[in-house]
């Protein structure tokens, strides 16, 4: 077995790096993709506005209880 | 109730014909063992004594028995069969020291010990063909079913998260996978440029692949491209996973900057449960497109992972992360264990094992700073390069490094989940260097 063993390692080397690194860029690009497909097809729905909207009316509610208040306040 | 009785009769009755046909078939052997058995004959007491004391293990140790094999079915020299067990048994018991007082690994550390411990007791030969820890390795060491188990388990347990709302990083699990190809080449230009070690291609890439810091697929590659150094390359990736906290530190600091060290990274977006979901198949289409050699790892990585975020299957999801990977381990331990046998780890190569494994884990860890260093001489979002070091799998242990080392210099700077992206994608990459290591000696 005369073969440059330490030649022939390189070249896995190359080989594998490569490989592997062609496969995460793929991953990568085709995970992006489909981060975007998926969000924009398929978006979550998304539970927090409904609250946010609910919370917004609640203030809306209290800033005009509030300013009700201050008018008759100022009024009286 | 009746009709009841009389059918389990009738299958009683059937169950004894068919028990007794069997016998019919037995029988020849049998009356040979029985025959054996005739020709015990009376001894003198003393003499009982004497033969009673050649069967003792201090005996075996202090007369090793010429014509005893190894489990392997090898010859062994006298040293292998003496003191170089008792030496082992002493190396065990360094291991169990190891795991419970100074907490390496004790989850698989203690059952791989322990099994060393029980393979090199002399007479018994449990590690043997028929011995159970010869048949624990049977069932599923030596076929690479363990280890896959195991891989099922872990991708039931990993969250993806992550790594999908931050792609990118995933390059720096690529990058250090040059951990196991640079070593790679150290070991063949070990082996070419010296004379005491005579490794081939098969078994210097059984022994770079501790570099992916993964144990299942260590001990996957090894069992199939050089079982022979089973044993050693398994303690050496475990006990260096191990050691993670001491090993990764020193390097991490002496290739980065202060000013690097203290980056900030942009929080993570939050990632939706399709996309989770989505995921796992879209690696292994991969995989199945570019290498399918890496597919036992892979896929079962992504089965466990895709039952997990199925959100359907909570049981299994939940065996698979507890009651499986747990009975899995024990088995695992025990039957690497079995390979800790004076004549196969009492070896030079054992020593150049442990070399190059610790050379992989830290060139891995360098290949992967470095990497981060380089993606930030691109525009866009700065990496911090201390998540780097966690593209060597070892999931978790990278990952809180990374964070440890990042809150050293900014208490406020948290850096675990950043670096849990490169610490899965280092599991992919370590699976996808398995593969073409594999697909290389087809």
């Amino acid at each position: 077995m005369e073969t440059n063993l330490v030649l022939e390692g390189t070249k896995f080397m190359f080989l594998g790096m490569g490989t592997v690194f062609v496969f995460l860029v793929i991953m990568i690009v085709a995970t992006n993709v489909a981060s975007k497909i998926i969000n924009r097809f398929f978006p979550e729905p998304v539970s927090i506005p409904k609250e946010e909207t609910q919370n917004t009316q609640n203030n809306k509610k209290i800033v005009a209880a509030i300013t009700a208040a201050i008018m008759h306040h100022r009024q009286g | 109730m009746k009709i009841f009785l009389v059918k389990l009769i009738t299958l009683f009755a059937l169950l004894g014909f068919v028990g007794a046909s069997a016998n019919e078939h037995e029988a020849a052997p049998e009356a040979q063992v029985t025959e054996k058995q005739e020709t015990y004959v009376g001894k003198d007491f003393s003499l009982m004594v004497k033969d009673f004391l050649k069967t003792t293990g201090v005996n075996a140790i202090l007369n090793p028995d010429p014509n005893e094999l190894s489990a392997t079915g090898k010859p062994m020299s006298d040293f292998h069969k003496g003191w170089g067990r008792v030496l082992m048994i002493l190396v065990t018991f360094l291991i169990f020291w190891l795991a419970i007082k100074k907490g390496f690994e004790p989850l698989l550390l203690l059952p791989i010990g322990f099994g060393g411990l029980l393979a090199n007791i002399p007479v018994a030969d449990i590690a043997g063909p028929h011995g159970f820890l010869g048949v624990i390795f049977q069932a599923g060491l030596s076929n690479e079913l363990f280890p896959i188990l195991i891989f099922m388990g872990v991708g039931a347990m990993t969250d993806f998260g992550p790594l999908l709302s931050n792609p990118k990083t995933a390059l720096l699990g690529g990058a250090a996978q040059f951990g196991i190809f640079g070593t790679l080449v150290g070991a063949v230009a070990l082996s070419q440029y010296t004379d005491i070690f005579h490794f081939t291609l098969q078994q210097a890439s059984a022994i770079s692949i501790i570099g992916g810091a993964d144990g299942p697929t260590s001990i996957f590659i090894a069992t199939n491209l050089a079982p022979e150094l089973l044993g050693a390359i398994a303690v050496a990736s475990y006990s260096y996973m191990a050691l993670v906290p001491i090993i990764q530190p020193p390097i991490m600091k002496a290739l980065t900057t202060d000013k690097e060290r203290r980056i900030k990274m942009t929080t993570l977006r939050h990632v939706s449960r399709i996309e989770k979901l989505i995921f796992p198949l879209l690696v292994l289409t991969l995989s199945i497109l570019v290498l399918p050699d890496s597919t036992p790892l892979i896929g079962a990585f992504m089965f466990g992972n895709f039952l997990k975020e199925s959100g359907v299957v909570d049981r299994l999801s939940d065996t698979m992360q507890n009651a499986m990977i747990n009975i899995v381990t024990i088995m695992l331990g025990l039957g690497v264990g079995s390979k800790l046998a004076a004549d196969q780890f009492l070896v030079p190569d054992t020593l150049a094992i442990l070399l190059l494994g610790s050379l992989a884990f830290s060139v891995g860890t360098a290949a992967g700073v470095i990497m981060a260093k380089i993606m930030n001489m691109f525009p866009g979002n700065k990496i911090n390069p201390l998540i780097g070091s966690a593209g060597v799998s070892a999931v978790p242990m990278a990952a809180r490094v990374s964070n440890k080392v990042g809150m050293e210099y900014d208490r406020t700077n948290m850096l675990l989940m950043h670096a849990m992206g490169p610490n899965v994608a280092g599991v992919i990459g370590s699976a996808v260097a398995a593969g073409v290591l594999l697909s290389i000696f087809k």
